[in-house]
């Protein structure tokens, strides 16, 4: 005691020690702290995303060579260059980009929220209403409103109905999942009924939602979903802080002074919003919003909700998806939901195969 | 180091007042808790006893803001805890309930961390005072050496002791633990109890439900032994463990013998009422 | 939580005393599926998407009317009643073992793959370059056992049944992977397409007695050993360290489940194409009736599959008439609300 009086009181140092793991950003008394390995990890994807699109670029019927694909989206080069990469190809791979980084986020949002990864818009039936009410826009209503406020509606009415009839999302979430599963099963009844009933050239007009593909894109839904990303990302970035906590038990997050039903809400709205518009989008692109979460969460470890994470991958999934469907039989075409449902399938089954069921992500 | 034991970063606890005003509660339609009165002793520990379903665990969580009342009001220094914003009132009381999961993966620090959760914003993510005060939690819950091991390597004890380090590292005034020695050894229920212990004497309200009245009666200050919803006796444990209130709660006959060590009543069980 | 979960426990105590005695209650199930059996054939013969209706169907039936109405009654509604009741016995005979086999309420050939897995066999094999006419059951029938043992597998059905929802999702990726594998394989080969696609979508439409005589034998063998295999399911509900106590053999009981449930759904696939929910739905209904007890629940699904199915056909002729909707369609439109309801009851019954 005599020692410690002796020596000068100690300076307060600038900043405290970050936790392991972590770098701490300061300014005064404000702080961020960034997770060291889910900010390499999301670097990394990143790249990956970037080599992905260039390579979806310079790649098809007709290839471009890599040298001259930059300045050809840009819009330099040959004419032939140029229609190829920057009118056909770079629409394509930036709807894919959206799409993909949507159900990406929209995955890792309703896994975390009902605590189990087998939770995407898939299985809950999110991508099932939203596909229901865009067949409905396009066959059952003659005025053409855009699909895209339709698939919203669509992807808001499964949800409200699998959380209302499953009473919340639940301790493990599984009620609402079997929920989720009947009120998909019933609306893609429905989807089917409506193009039975349709006329042909109006079935065949909605039918690539139902197995989704990003050739059946409409330029004012890409438009629409870009606006949508635009929100919906940073508000699910600041979210998916708060879902960290959400991963504990409810009592346990209420005693820490987190309003749990609130945050619920906007998760699920984030995640009806980013779902509804990728599919309006693209169609129902199967096991997206499963692989992608899974993918950034090993990436990023267990300390975060891997939002970012979970775009970047989703955008990665769909482009590789997109090119292996377009190149693997080309001249054929196989729709990029088919690639995405063969590829994911066996890693679902993969993952309830080996997975215990307890604690979910 | 020198950071941590820095004069004024030791935790300000301030004693606080719980208590509760003809406190109603239940779940949809039927009651659990009728009209309660109760006052928490502030710096002390208090148990909350009683059998299966009599509320316990049902009035912990509404001190906790887990279940709003259906009438009445809990009260935190004379204010009503419901008009509290959520996150003040967590930077007040801490609450571990019963059968806590975490992710798979995380650390003990990671979970200590979330403690800080009612301290910090979304540009506020990590002050000197949360690095003190998770630093503090893992020296008091004897963690630090094990800080960075996942919780699912850890034995019941450490994992359970990580919980409470977690509620400790909220620095609240109240402290609020569901049976937290159900499920383990004899050793490991002392190491939780002997924190228990170390919590009351920096000054805080402990709460705690218990399940076995020997144990309640040797580490509480104040006893509450509840049937069906409601209080049936409260105060120090030696005035109110008699072999009547065991048969009242439990419908048990039993001899209340005194443990000749500390003086406590020890409760051993004969048979049950009306049996032979 | 221990306070609701007491209440719970008593209010189930109370209702399990205010049920009919077991005898009453077979009794009350058999009327009421014989009852639901007879009016929905009848329905199935009197109503079609076409011209006939009611009235002139009465006639043939009383042994007059005329021509047109004698063909579309006898040539075209009598085989197609014939094919849905085969049909809906097997699907749901097939749906109750296999609950009780997974001692999972959900449990079924549709949800779980089983369905896919026989039609992506077909489609497979017809592609490689059989044609379809010369196609026996058997293809569909070790599509539908592969199926089966793939999703009993991935959701580890041994002995385990804690966790029901667990074998829905693994049957619910089979499916989906199968569903996209099959799709690939139909848009990579259009005469595939052509042949499969009347098939793929599920129907009883346009089906003749030619394609009963095929899959009968296939459905009776697969019928028999799910009556040989009732006794030792039911013993296995209490699960399997029980059941082995009393001198049950949990792991063949199984296996005879597995077979009977491949020939089942395999002989149904091949004769109508997948029509999901139907295993799900007729036991649900039947447990309601009857209780648990497998042999009971067998007894009145024979009733209640024919029924559901006749049901849901007579439905896909009306509902957009004058065109008809597949009848997988409506089984779904049935069916998901069923399984709404089985999740939600207060507690996830367990066989």
């Amino acid at each position: 005691m005599t020692a410690a009086a002796a020596r000068p009181a100690p300076p307060r140092p600038a900043a405290p020690p970050a936790p392991p793991g972590t770098w701490r950003l300061a300014h005064r008394d404000r702080s961020l702290l960034v997770d060291r390995r889910a900010a390499t990890a999301a670097a990394v994807l990143a790249v990956l995303v970037a080599a992905t699109v260039a390579v979806g670029l310079a790649l098809g019927t007709a290839s471009v060579p890599l040298n001259r694909t930059l300045p050809a989206a840009f819009g330099v080069g040959e004419a032939r260059d140029v229609l190829l990469v920057q009118q056909l190809r770079l629409p394509r791979i930036a709807a894919g980009l959206a799409v993909g980084a949507a159900l990406g986020v929209s995955g890792v949002l309703l896994q975390t929220l009902a605590r189990n990864r087998l939770a995407t818009p898939d299985t809950v039936g999110l991508n099932d209403g939203a596909t229901a009410f865009a067949t409905a826009s396009v066959v059952a209503v003659s005025t053409s409103i855009t699909p895209s406020a339709f698939a919203l509606v669509g992807s808001a009415t499964a949800a409200a109905l699998a959380l209302g009839l499953a009473g919340g999302a639940g301790r493990r979430g599984y009620r609402f999942l079997v929920v989720g599963l009947g009120v998909g099963a019933a609306l893609g009844a429905v989807t089917q009924l409506m193009l039975a009933r349709a006329p042909i050239d109006e079935a065949n007009q909605a039918f690539p939602w139902s197995v989704g593909s990003l050739n059946s894109r409409s330029a004012t839904s890409v438009t629409v979903l870009a606006v949508g990303l635009a929100v919906a990302l940073p508000v699910a970035v600041v979210l998916g802080r708060r879902l960290r906590l959400l991963r504990l038990a409810d009592a346990v997050v209420t005693g820490l002074g987190s309003r749990v039903a609130r945050v619920r809400l906007a998760v699920i709205g984030t995640a009806v919003v980013t779902a509804g518009l990728a599919v309006a989008t693209a169609g129902p692109l199967g096991l997206v919003a499963l692989l992608a979460p899974e993918i950034a969460r090993k990436a990023a470890g267990p300390r975060v909700v891997p939002v970012v994470g979970a775009a970047l991958a989703g955008a990665l999934v769909v482009l590789l998806a997109d090119l292996l469907g377009r190149t693997v039989a080309a001249p054929l075409e196989l729709p990029a939901g088919l690639v995405t449902a063969v590829v994911g399938g066996p890693y679902l089954l993969w993952l309830l195969l080996t997975t215990r069921t307890r604690r979910m992500p | 180091m020198s950071l941590l034991e820095a004069p004024g970063t030791q935790p300000a606890v301030e004693a606080a007042d719980l208590a509760t005003e003809a406190l109603d509660l239940g779940y949809d339609g039927t009651r659990v808790v009728h009209a309660l009165d109760l006052r928490l002793p502030p710096g002390r520990v208090t148990a909350i006893v009683g059998p299966n379903g009599c509320g316990k665990s049902t009035l912990l969580g509404a001190l906790a803001r887990v279940h709003g009342p259906q009438g009445g009001a809990v009260l935190l220094d004379g204010r009503d805890l419901a008009t509290l914003r959520p996150r003040d009132a967590a930077r007040r009381i801490g609450l571990l309930p019963q059968q806590a999961d975490a992710p798979d993966g995380l650390t003990i620090r990671d979970l200590v961390r979330y403690g800080r959760h009612p301290h910090q914003g979304l540009l506020r993510q990590w002050s000197p005072e949360d690095a003190a005060a998770v630093h503090r939690a893992l020296t008091a819950a004897d963690l630090l050496e094990l800080a960075d091991r996942p919780l699912d390597t850890l034995s019941g004890g450490q994992r359970q002791r990580a919980w409470i380090a977690m509620v400790v590292a909220q620095e609240t005034a109240v402290v609020l633990l569901d049976e937290p020695t159900s499920a383990l050894d004899l050793g490991h229920q002392l190491e939780v109890l002997d924190l228990v212990h170390d919590l009351a004497a920096q000054g805080r309200t402990v709460v705690l439900v218990l399940h076995d009245l020997s144990t309640a009666c040797r580490h509480a200050d104040h006893l509450v032994a509840m049937c069906e919803g409601r209080v049936v006796a409260e105060g120090p444990p030696a005035d109110v463990v008699t072999p009547g209130l065991v048969r009242e709660l439990y419908g048990v006959e039993s001899v209340v013998l005194r443990d000749p060590t500390s003086g406590t009543p020890v409760v051993c069980p004969v048979r049950r009422v009306g049996t032979r | 939580m221990d306070d609701r979960l007491a209440l719970r426990a008593r209010s189930r105590r109370e209702t399990a005393q205010g049920t009919p005695a077991p005898p009453r209650r077979l009794a009350r199930g058999l009327a009421w599926g014989t009852a639901a059996l007879a009016a929905t054939v009848l329905a199935s013969l009197l109503f079609g998407a076409g011209e006939v209706g009611p009235g002139r169907a009465l006639a043939v039936l009383a042994g007059v009317g005329d021509d047109d109405a004698r063909f579309a009654v006898l040539q075209l509604r009598v085989p197609r009643t014939v094919v849905a009741v085969a049909v809906g016995t097997a699907l749901g005979v097939a749906g109750a073992v296999l609950q009780t086999a997974a001692r999972n309420p959900l449990a079924e050939p549709g949800l779980l793959g089983v369905s896919a897995g026989a039609s992506f066999a077909v489609v497979l094999v017809i592609a490689s370059g059989a044609g379809a006419a010369a196609l026996g059951p058997w293809v569909a029938v070790l599509g539908a056992g592969a199926g089966c043992l793939l999703a009993l597998g991935a959701a580890r059905l041994r002995g385990t049944g804690d966790d029901p929802v667990r074998l829905v999702l693994a049957g619910a990726a089979l499916s989906a992977l199968l569903g996209a594998a099959t799709s690939i394989v139909l848009l990579l080969d259009q005469r595939t397409a052509d042949e499969v696609r009347f098939w793929t979508v599920g129907s009883v439409a346009g089906r003749d007695l030619g394609t009963l005589s095929q899959v009968g034998p296939v459905l009776a063998a697969g019928l028999a050993i799910a009556l040989l295999a009732a006794r030792p399911l039911s013993a296995l509900a209490l699960g399997d360290t029980v059941a082995q106590g009393l001198g049950h053999r949990p792991a063949r009981a199984r296996g005879l489940a597995m077979a009977a449930v491949a020939l089942l759904v395999g002989g149904s696939v091949a004769a109508a194409g997948p029509i999901a929910f139907v295993g799900l739905v007729v036991p649900f209904l039947a447990r309601a009736l009857v209780g648990p007890d497998l042999r009971r629940v067998l007894a009145v699904a024979v009733l209640l599959g024919p029924a559901v199915v006749l049901a849901a056909d007579v439905a896909s002729r009306l509902l957009v008439r004058p065109y008809e909707m597949p009848l997988g369609v409506v089984t779904a439109l049935i069916g998901a609300p069923v399984l709404v309801a089985v999740v939600r009851s207060t507690r996830m019954p367990s066989l």
